[in-house]
């Protein structure tokens, strides 16, 4: 009995400079050994870390679906624990691939497809998802990841001085007021 | 010590929360992948925001807690700023 899985799996930049092909077909073998086939796989994105993970800032995201037996799991876990090449993973339990990943996977294994140079480790990507990420499909969402912060920004305007604020205000207030009693 | 006791309750009553509007559709699942909605879902500090800020159901409240601790495993969301 096999399960679909989706994997999400941190990769060392300095594996992806090495061969982002390699290090799919690492990834892949990993699964494989545990009697698992992988369906799709592509790089989901390239990203700065919210906190640095083995002393990295950055690292690509590989982004997998594949099928597995649920009792293999555990030894693939171990097995993706101590691999270098993959720094963090997560691992759920889906009940069907989305249609769009088999295209993206698809296109990424296609000819044309040239994987974007990991930027150096110290590199700082905020303001814009970087034009250069890829074709049509992307620039859309980028589109509408832009529209989107604005709002952000002024929903977290409009947040960020009252929350706290009243955070501050309740304990000291009742502090005056009991040594008033 | 009841007249204290009475007063917080009072004010804590009055007090206005600002509420986040999240725009989750009725039956889309929340996906930790989505990193919009994620950065919506937590405070300044990184923090997952209470079901009074984002007066979701308690279901919704829980995939939206489940999602938000994918994202910090996988360093898509800060634990703690």
């Amino acid at each position: 009995m096999t399960r679909t899985y989706e994997c999400m799996f941190l990769i060392d930049n300095d594996v992806v400079r090495a061969g982002w092909k390699e290090a799919k077909a690492t990834v892949a073998e990993l699964i494989e050994k545990h009697g698992g086939t992988v369906v799709t796989a592509r790089r989901w994105a390239e990203r700065r870390l919210a906190y640095p993970i083995r002393h990295k800032n950055r690292a690509t995201y590989l982004l997998s679906y594949c099928d597995c037996d649920p009792t293999q799991l555990g030894a693939l876990r171990r097995d993706l624990d101590i691999s270098e090449t993959v720094m963090r993973y997560l691992i759920l339990a889906v009940d069907e691939i989305p249609a769009e990943e088999h295209d993206l996977s698809a296109a990424e294994n296609g000819e044309d497809f040239v994987l974007p140079e990991p930027p150096p480790d110290d590199a700082i990507d905020e303001p814009e998802p970087e034009p250069t990420e890829e074709e049509a499909a992307p620039e859309v969402e980028a589109a509408a990841e832009t529209e989107a912060l604005p709002e952000d920004e002024e929903k977290a305007g409009e947040e960020l001085p009252t929350a706290p604020v009243a955070v501050e205000e309740g304990p000291v207030t009742t502090k005056t007021e009991g040594e008033e009693a | 010590m009841a007249k204290k006791k009475k007063g917080g309750a009072r004010r804590g009553a009055g007090r206005k929360i600002p509420k986040v509007r999240l725009d989750l559709r009725r039956d889309a699942p929340i996906d930790y992948k989505d990193l919009v909605l994620m950065e919506k879902c937590v405070g300044a500090q990184g923090q997952i925001l209470s079901r009074r800020r984002t007066g979701l159901r308690a279901q919704r409240q829980r995939q939206i807690k489940q999602a938000v601790k994918r994202a910090r495993h996988l360093a898509l969301l800060p634990f703690v700023n």
